[in-house]
């Protein structure tokens, strides 16, 4: 009782809330949003009867004697109390004597309208979504009027914590509302355009039968019964520009749920332009990824059919992967393992003891060296190809396993130093000159106390390294004739050969080779940023 | 033991280089070395190879009738690549660099592209935007964007335009990982005090926030186009260069021209100028980490 009492002096001494605005914005955008959904937005358009005449112009004799036809026949479909429109299309063509000759078609069209409500009793797979659009809308407003009760004149700092998660819900239904609009609108694109199709196509058969008749009772009132697939053949959905202004109603009604929780409209309106910055870059970057997933497991059949009906694969084909190991991907993937695996053994073996002595000892050369380093990143091998080959020509190492294992630890080599040197400058030599004191020797420091120590940038360097390796084309291609020493990167090419590409195949495998990279990489990916710039890398 | 190693005359540093240094004269610098030389010699078209004959593949590499081209290509190939994935690259690192809620599960996911094969990703948008069955029309025709399929690839021109965004996109997150390692090292008061001063948005954008990252941003800058200008997979996978080497950039060309046209003298002349280009990008590195070293 006395928290209510001393609501009004705490209401004189401080600012009240702006109510007026943010209430007027979201009744009218909730009240303009309801009546735009009970125009007529959604036109469909069947044709219930078509005439075509030949050699007729308009105007001429013909042409009344088949109107008048066609006006007798549209009286008959009004009798029967539809709704019928007459529409004449006139094709004109010049004949090879030079003639213009004209066809003029006669349709009767019906034409229905449909409001968004009507949607919500129909069994059509759009229904939900109104369904849910309405339910959000009325517990947005159920929402904001417990979170308002009451404490209208309250500011907004005083309000309780339940009272501020109403308000809050109030505006997050609202969004969901907004969000909702766009797919309301692919969804009805997808049933009145595909999916029709499809069915009367004949390319698919599941649920046909409830399909048509959940649109003879949308559309027919349950009247067409056996003749529906006729009627639906020439069937039309428009649906008018005014749809994509609910959302911009339901936008307008959002601020003001958010201003009543806020005080402040600007703030939270950054907040979602970042989080919709930020879903929008992750949806492109995962897209690809997507696709690989569900392409992977599709049908061949499907993979090359633009007209495949769901984002998902129709049925999951595990028999792909089966596929893929039959065909020699698993040893692809050991190939890579083990060039990658030891590429990874040997730069590190080569780079701890020289980071080790660029970062603990003073010598001459010290500057020649690193320099040396940093040049020999600057090429990647794809410059340097023909000398490779030559070099592994002469080495004997061509399509070997170990020439790549040792042109991937070359290649990598610069950053393994730069790297771990970093790591190694950054730890206190003191724990070393300590135990050297207790009668150590250098390499007993380094393996004792200063590889622990450096544990996670060792770690970081060593998976870079492996990732680099594991990703690693073009030597490969080059390098590489027997198919059974072909790391994963070139076994996939076998799936595309010019005048055919087995995409299901090629990405079951890509899938799997890059699985585990992306795992590992998001383990040091926390390591990398900081180790970034002061190594200079890129894979 | 030896706790002052400098009195001595000390040889140890340098075995402990050894192996390090070995690993990269043999692997590295010995390819480097045998690419000039055969640049210089008359190589025959089954590799055998001849005397000196100076100059002439070079003048053979000049004179190849794509050579005009595949430059044009490789030049706007890294400007349009470097150049927008750095802009793009640092608008999401300072997106990035916010706080809000998810921004771990954001930047894994953000780094997907970094960590996969460039290959897989070039096939992956091969079969993206193909034409007749590709899943970018498949998705739009879905949702109903679009009402008939649109060719993305109708010319040369737009393929490799194509090219040059998946090449953007396959790099942006290198970029904006080193920009966001900078902004990282910058000291969260500059801003505050700053903000106490009333700068802007933009003014605190233009007078702190891009002068100090402008070190990370150059190092990032200069490995790029080392690296972009090394790209092979995604013009090879996309195009293969086709038609007629109209797609082509150096790398690929340079690909084609050696183990598929057998045109090895030429080749290896291109490999030299693409080497000497790297060069000055590496001299040009060079001089801005050492600067760096010495601020340090």
């Amino acid at each position: 009782m006395r928290k209510i009492s001393s609501v009004p002096a705490a209401a004189q001494s401080e600012k009240l809330p702006e109510i007026r605005i943010p209430l007027l914005l979201f009744f009218t955008g909730l009240l303009i949003s309801c009546i735009l959904m009970s125009l007529p937005l959604y036109r469909f358009q069947a044709a219930v009867y078509t005439k075509k005449s030949s050699n007729t112009f308009v105007g001429d004799e013909k042409y009344v004697e088949v109107l008048a036809e066609v006006e007798e026949e549209a009286q008959r479909f009004r009798d029967q109390g539809m709704d019928v429109k007459i529409q004449e299309t006139v094709t004109e063509r010049v004949n090879s004597k030079g003639e213009t000759t004209s066809l003029i078609t006669f349709t009767i069209n019906q034409e229905y309208e449909k409001n968004v409500w009507s949607f919500l009793t129909s069994k059509l797979a759009s229904s939900l979504i109104a369904k849910i659009m309405a339910a959000c809308m009325l517990l947005s407003v159920l929402c904001l009027a417990a979170g308002c009760a009451g404490s209208l004149q309250i500011p907004l700092r005083k309000l309780s914590a339940g009272k501020k998660t109403l308000r809050s819900l109030s505006a997050l239904f609202l969004l969901a509302d907004l969000i909702l609009v766009p797919v309301f609108i692919l969804c009805n694109n997808v049933i009145f355009w595909r999916r029709l199709r499809l069915f009367q196509d004949g390319q698919l058969e599941n649920g046909r039968e409830a399909f048509f008749a959940a649109l003879d009772d949308f559309l027919f009132d349950g009247k067409m019964g056996s003749q529906i697939e006729s009627a639906l053949k020439s069937l039309s959905a428009h649906h008018s520009a005014l749809l994509w202004v609910l959302a911009l109603c339901f936008f307008l009604a959002m601020l003001g749920a958010v201003q009543l929780r806020f005080g402040t409209v600007k703030n939270t309106l950054l907040r979602g332009l970042l989080y919709a910055f930020i879903a929008v870059v992750c949806v492109i970057t995962l897209y690809p990824y997507y696709v690989m997933l569900v392409t992977a497991f599709r049908s061949n059949a499907e993979t090359l059919d633009m007209y495949f009906l769901h984002l998902l694969p129709t049925r999951w084909l595990w028999s792909n992967l089966k596929d893929i190991v039959s065909r020699g991907v698993p040893r692809y993937l050991m190939n890579s393992f083990l060039i990658a695996g030891g590429a990874t053994l040997l730069a590190m073996l080569c780079g701890i003891p020289a980071a080790f002595a660029m970062a603990r000892m003073n010598f001459r050369g010290k500057k020649f060296f690193l320099g040396f380093v940093i040049v020999s990143q600057m090429f990647s091998p794809v410059v340097l190809l023909i000398g490779i080959a030559q070099l592994m020509n002469t080495l004997h190492l061509n399509d070997t396993l170990w020439g790549l294992v040792f042109i991937n630890a070359a290649f990598n080599q610069a950053f393994a130093v730069w790297l771990l040197r970093g790591t190694f400058v950054a730890i206190s030599p003191e724990m070393e000159q300590a135990a050297k004191i207790d009668g150590c020797s250098t390499m007993q420091s380094l393996i004792r106390i200063l590889l622990p120590m450096a544990a996670p940038g060792i770690v970081t360097t060593l998976i870079f390294v492996f990732i680099n390796a594991w990703n690693e084309y073009t030597i490969s291609t080059v390098l590489i004739s027997t198919a059974q020493n072909r790391p994963i990167t070139v076994g996939i090419t076998q799936f595309s050969s010019f005048n055919m590409i087995e995409w299901q195949y090629l990405f079951a495998a890509s899938l799997l080779a890059t699985i585990p990279v992306v795992i590992l990489f998001m383990m040091i990916e926390k390591h990398l940023t900081s180790g970034l710039t002061s190594g200079g890398v890129k894979g | 033991m030896n706790p002052l190693p400098k009195r001595k005359p000390n040889w140890r540093p340098y075995l402990w280089l050894l192996p390090s240094i070995l690993l990269i004269s043999v692997f590295v610098i010995f390819p480097i070395l045998i690419v000039f030389r055969l640049s210089f010699s008359e190589i025959s078209k089954a590799g055998v190879v001849g005397g000196f004959i100076g100059f002439q593949n070079y003048i053979d590499a000049v004179n190849l009738p794509a050579f005009p081209t595949v430059m044009m290509n490789t030049f706007w190939w890294v400007l349009s690549v470097v150049g927008l994935s750095t802009l793009l690259g640092f608008i999401i690192a300072l997106v990035l660099n916010q706080k809000f809620r998810g921004r771990k599960i954001a930047r894994s996911i953000l780094i997907f592209p970094w960590a996969t094969s460039l290959v897989i990703q070039a096939s992956v948008w091969n079969y993206i935007i193909k034409y007749e069955y590709g899943n970018l029309n498949s998705v739009l025709l879905n949702l109903g964007i679009i009402k008939e399929a649109i060719n993305w690839r109708s010319s040369y021109q737009i393929e490799f335009v194509w090219e040059c965004a998946v090449g953007i996109f396959v790099t942006i997150p290198f970029v904006a990982f080193c920009v966001l390692s900078g902004l990282q090292s910058i000291d969260e008061s500059l801003y505050e005090s700053a903000t106490v001063d009333g700068a802007g948005f933009w003014d605190k954008l233009f007078n702190i926030t891009v002068p100090l990252v402008r070190p990370a941003l150059s190092v990032s800058t200069v490995l790029n186009i080392i690296y972009v200008f090394n790209s092979f997979p995604i013009v090879y996978t996309m195009t293969k260069g086709a038609p007629a080497n109209k797609t082509d950039t150096m790398i690929t060309y340079l690909y084609m021209l050696s183990f598929y046209d057998r045109k090895k003298g030429p080749a290896n002349a291109l490999s030299v100028i693409g080497f000497l280009i790297l060069c000055l990008c590496a001299g040009i590195y060079m001089i801005s980490v050492m600067r760096k070293e010495e601020a340090l």
